[in-house]
């Protein structure tokens, strides 16, 4: 998430913003946003549909898996990554995007 | 929180974590090579002087957070006496644009899974990679686990993102730091420079 922050004026310039989302509480993540400096959304999704619907949703585990996921701005998904981000590849694939007015 | 219009929304990009992990990838390629001078050219990109043969460099990582590269040396002493130093693209931290403010948030983390009460020995502005930096020494106690660790950080300026060098120096309660490994880390750090543009600098 730090990651995230410090890249937000790159994102920026790209038009394109950040959401976060997690099965963790909204006072938790209100604690944990300020604690780190997030100024991005932070989303509380304790039901887990939205883990669900990008299918990141380990059976049986009250945690999301890690993935990164761009989407454009007619609703397409166009990039998928798991794991930690990377955040080069994502810097230029929103540079891409943005320069061919997606 | 920064409010944006819904109506200039055009990527949106979604970002799920699980708190805390980090996925360590490693490169097979080796990323540096000798200058007739006898300095390390890494990538390309950095050009420095290495640190003498025992020293041993730490393996590259990707990913969140993970330092770009490093070197070790286990000291004499026993358990935990080692020193380790490296140049982090990306240190702790992220909103603050001072230094100052860095090494705020920065050391909220800095060895966190060590649960250390750190105490600042000295904070002093530098001169670092061709611009104005900041200094720190802080020395941390784990009085449970009879350990103790002796930290400089120092920050610097690559472009508009803040930087930093960091030299670790663990050691029993009892056992005694070794300056020397400090002043390898000073002059690694004095002699760093940047060849070319960063990354997001190019962007």
């Amino acid at each position: 998430m730090e990651g995230h922050q410090r890249n937000l004026y790159l994102y920026d310039r790209f038009n394109a913003r950040v959401v976060g989302v997690s099965r963790d509480d909204v006072l938790t993540l209100k604690y944990w946003g300020n604690d780190l400096g997030v100024t991005f959304p932070l989303l509380s999704n304790i039901t887990a549909f939205v883990g669900a619907y990008f299918d990141i949703q380990p059976e049986g585990k009250p945690i999301f898996g890690r993935r990164t996921v761009i989407i454009d701005k007619k609703g397409v998904i166009r990039y998928v990554r798991d794991g930690s981000p990377d955040f080069k590849d994502i810097l230029l694939f929103l540079k891409k995007l943005n320069q061919e007015g997606r | 929180m920064k409010r944006k219009g819904l109506t200039i929304l055009c990527l949106m990009l979604v970002v799920t974590w699980l708190s805390g992990c980090a996925t360590p990838e490693t490169s097979k390629k080796v990323p540096y090579r000798m200058s007739p001078q006898g300095t390390v050219i890494w990538e390309d990109e950095f050009e420095f002087s290495p640190p003498p043969p025992d020293w041993k460099l730490l393996r590259v990582e990707a990913g969140e957070n993970d330092v770009t590269f490093g070197f070790m040396r286990p000291d004499p002493g026993g358990y935990p006496s080692v020193t380790t130093f490296a140049y982090d693209e990306d240190p702790f931290g992220c909103t603050a644009a001072s230094f100052e403010g860095r090494e705020r948030e920065f050391f909220k983390r800095f060895l966190f899974n060590a649960i250390l009460q750190f105490q600042i020995l000295e904070r002093k502005k530098v001169r670092v990679v061709g611009g104005e930096g900041l200094a720190v020494i802080v020395e941390g106690k784990d009085p449970v686990k009879k350990e103790k660790v002796r930290a400089k950080v120092v920050f610097g300026k690559r472009g508009e993102r803040i930087l930093g060098f960091y030299i670790t120096q663990w050691r029993p309660m009892d056992g005694s730091y070794d300056p020397s490994a400090f002043e390898v880390f000073d002059k690694f750090v004095a002699s760093f420079k940047f060849l070319k543009k960063s990354f997001y600098e190019t962007l």
